[in-house]
């Protein structure tokens, strides 16, 4: 029984099944929209189809635990597969090139009575035949591209390396993100890194669309207070004591000044959706919704931008005393709003940047997986092993065989038009 | 630029319109010369295919590869050049007779789509951008050979007119071959292309797989073909279920490619 479950659990039809089952739940989990709630999923379809979504863990399928059980036996499956033909491939290996194992094996063609083996090899691409002799017979014998038995072996392993890779580096990955304006500096979720903003800028083009996002920054270390200094923009992400740091995204800023029976009472740069608590006043805060850099009112729409260059800046604000909503309004550059001594203001309108920092020590293994899986199937589809032999028969002319076991239709037509060609140059 | 683009596209369209009408007639009227001219207006029509494609380029500035028109016209290039390249090698013309009305349908799909010319945005300013589509398009050109030689390996028992086909077609041994010839291709270039956007992916994004709907779709369509391979090396050719998975396996592709920027938006849906 435990050799049957064996053989199974190795077996290329149990490959299928799981490759089957992969299929139909990576094109379910696409259908499905990923990492929502319950009540999320009841107002897309229905209670029911909701509860059975959360319940079968189809809200994550790609982390669920029966997709990481078959993602589990599909390694098993590869490995196992892999360990029991190593042994045979490796005879195989070896026996390629040997003469004798040739003769006795089955053939995919055999043409009789020819007169010159030599231009038969040569049409057929082999490499130069070697000369042999058996039962008193002259032999030529040539034999390519016998690399090409590992390449379904090397493409297994490959698979297993990135499933494993990918695996792993979901598990202990760190992915943290961070946002602010040129001059701020900011911790690293809980690292020991703190990261100065140096500059930010938005390249736009002639026509206002952006060309690039464009950071400078350092990241100091404040256990040992080294620090290492990169520039990143999108699509050129900088390594810095072991994480990545990407230039993610943007958004706008602006500096508030609160302002207290005529005197600057406080001052802050902030990120739109961050808000400002007054210093002596607590219960009294100001939240930045929005900004709109060329700003414009669309009846029916409300507050919009014509365009993303800064022709007309103008503040989205929401005002709360005690948790109680003031008012909302939006505000333009140089206007102020006051609520009993206290004055708020607008002003120096920049973008802000958002960063991305990750490190997923596992991203090389899965790299050297996604290699070995190409270099395998480049192996196993364009170095077919073949070969191809001569034997002289006792009346001078030759026998010339062929095996490809993979493409024996097409080596077959291929030997007929070399023998043709090799028979019509001796005529 | 543009605009000579946008004449040579007609003229493209209106070649492979010919050819595949062509194709038609030869399978109606059984005469062999009109699948040479047929051919022949496809090779044409590959020519000015080209030549539009690299007009684009110029008059964008940029490879054409980067929206949903630039995707389908690149696509019914690439089917319309593996298709030529496998009827020549394998001296097989049923090969473009069944690819004609795909690449026809592909162009047609990119005729209706918007050919304005749009900055790209940062993220798409990469130098894997090209080398992701390009291995794309033959990877699908591949794809569509082996479905259409699949299709002909399925039809082939069906087929009334025995004499026509006996010398059209070649034995479904053969047919097994080529359509696994061209799965070959398709894989390996669909390998190349998944692991090249994986690594701009990596680059752009931070992460190199995030199951966004187009990964997952080109993913089932790697998965598909590996058990075509295996359900072939397992069964032999003989079996049918191989040239199932060859067929079902290019309609995946065509969802991968249309349905999932229709009904599954992501990062790869060009808006
Ligand atoms: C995602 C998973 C897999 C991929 C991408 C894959 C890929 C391949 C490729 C490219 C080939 C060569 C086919 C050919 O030359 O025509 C192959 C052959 C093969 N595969 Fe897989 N495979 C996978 C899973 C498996 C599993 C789980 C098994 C376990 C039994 C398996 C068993 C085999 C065998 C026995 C061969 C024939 C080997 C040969 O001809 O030398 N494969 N596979």
């Amino acid at each position: 029984m435990l050799k049957k479950i064996w053989k199974y659990l190795s077996s290329m039809q149990f490959a299928i099944l799981l490759l089957l089952i992969l299929i139909v739940s990576c094109a379910i989990g696409s259908f499905i929209t990923q990492g929502q709630t319950f009540e999320w999923y009841k107002e897309a379809y229905s209670e029911r189809a909701a509860a059975l979504i959360i319940a079968t863990h189809m809200d994550d399928l790609y982390h669920s635990p029966w997709f990481l059980v078959i993602a589990g036996f599909l390694i098993a499956n590869l490995l196992l597969c892999n360990l029991i033909r190593a042994p045979q491939l490796f005879r195989r290996f070896k026996d390629e090139q040997k003469i004798d194992k040739a003769l006795s094996e089955s053939v995919t063609c055999s043409f009789h009575s020819v007169d010159k083996p030599g231009p038969v090899f040569a049409a057929l691409s082999m490499p130069k035949p070697v000369k042999a002799e058996a039962d008193g017979k002259k032999i030529l014998f040539s034999s390519s591209n016998r690399i090409g038995l590992w390449g379904a072996w090397i493409c297994h392993l490959g698979v297993v390396l990135l499933i494993l890779g990918f695996g792993l580096g979901q598990m202990t990955h760190e992915d943290y993100s961070l946002y602010g304006v040129s001059g701020q500096s900011k911790q690293v979720g809980d690292t020991s890194y703190i990261c100065s903003i140096d500059s930010f800028r938005v390249e736009l083009r002639d026509d206002d669309t952006v060309s690039q996002y464009r950071a400078d920054i350092t990241v100091h270390d404040s256990l040992t207070g080294n620090s290492q200094a990169a520039e990143i923009s999108v699509n050129h992400p900088a390594s810095l004591f072991g994480y990545k740091y990407y230039q993610n995204s943007t958004g706008w800023a602006a500096r508030v000044s609160v302002i207290k029976n005529g005197s600057l009472l406080q001052e802050t740069v902030l990120c739109a959706g961050e808000s400002l608590t007054v210093m002596d006043l607590p219960e009294l805060i100001l939240h930045f919704n929005a900004l709109y850099p060329d700003y414009v009112f669309i009846d029916g729409r409300g507050p919009a931008s014509a365009s993303g260059a800064l022709n007309n800046p103008a503040y989205l604000y929401t005002l709360y005393y005690k948790e109680q909503l003031l008012g909302m309004n939006v505000l333009m550059e140089g206007e102020t709003i006051t609520v009993d001594d206290y004055e708020f203001r607008f002003s120096e309108p920049q973008n802000y940047t958002i960063l991305q920092i990750k490190r997923d020590r596992f991203t090389a293994l899965a790299f050297a997986g996604g290699i070995l899986t190409l270099l395998g199937i480049f192996l196993a589809f364009y170095l077919q092993p073949r070969k191809v032999w001569a034997v002289q028969e006792n009346d001078g002319s030759w026998t010339v065989s062929g095996l490809s076991i993979k493409s024996s239709a097409l080596f077959r037509e291929q030997m007929e038009q070399a023998i043709q060609r090799s028979q019509n140059s001796n005529t | 630029m543009l605009k000579i683009e946008n004449t040579l596209f007609t003229a493209v369209m209106l070649l492979y319109f010919a050819s595949m009408i062509l194709y038609f007639v030869f399978i109606a009227v059984k005469n062999d010369k009109l699948s040479r001219v047929a051919i022949l207006l496809q090779a044409a029509g590959l020519v000015l295919h080209t030549a539009a494609l690299i007009c684009r380029g110029i008059g964008a500035g940029r490879l054409p590869m980067t929206n949903q028109y630039e995707f389908a016209t690149s696509f019914a290039w690439g089917l319309c050049l593996v298709s030529l390249i496998f009827t020549y090698r394998f001296k097989f013309p049923m090969i473009g007779a069944f690819s004609a009305p795909v690449i026809f349908l592909i162009i047609g799909y990119a005729a209706m789509q918007s050919r304005e010319v749009k900055a790209l945005m940062p993220a798409l300013q990469s130098n894997w951008l090209g080398f992701h589509v390009s291995t794309a398009i033959i990877a699908y050109g591949a794809f569509g050979v082996s479905f259409v030689v699949s299709l002909i390996f399925l039809l082939r028992e069906k087929m009334q007119d025995r004499s026509f086909w006996d010398r059209h077609v070649p034995e479904k041994e053969k047919l097994d071959l080529i359509s696994y010839r061209s799965v070959c291709l398709g894989l390996l270039f669909l390998s190349f292309c998944i692991i090249s956007g994986s690594i701009w992916a990596e680059r752009a994004w931070g992460s190199y797989w995030s199951w966004d709907p187009k990964e997952t779709w080109s993913l089932v369509t790697w998965l598909i073909y590996a058990v075509y391979l295996h359900l072939r090396i397992r069964r032999g050719w003989k079996d049918r279920s191989a040239a199932w998975f060859a067929v079902i396996g290019f309609i995946c592709v065509i969802f991968t490619y249309i349905g999932v920027n229709t009904f599954l938006p992501g990062i790869h849906s060009y808006k």
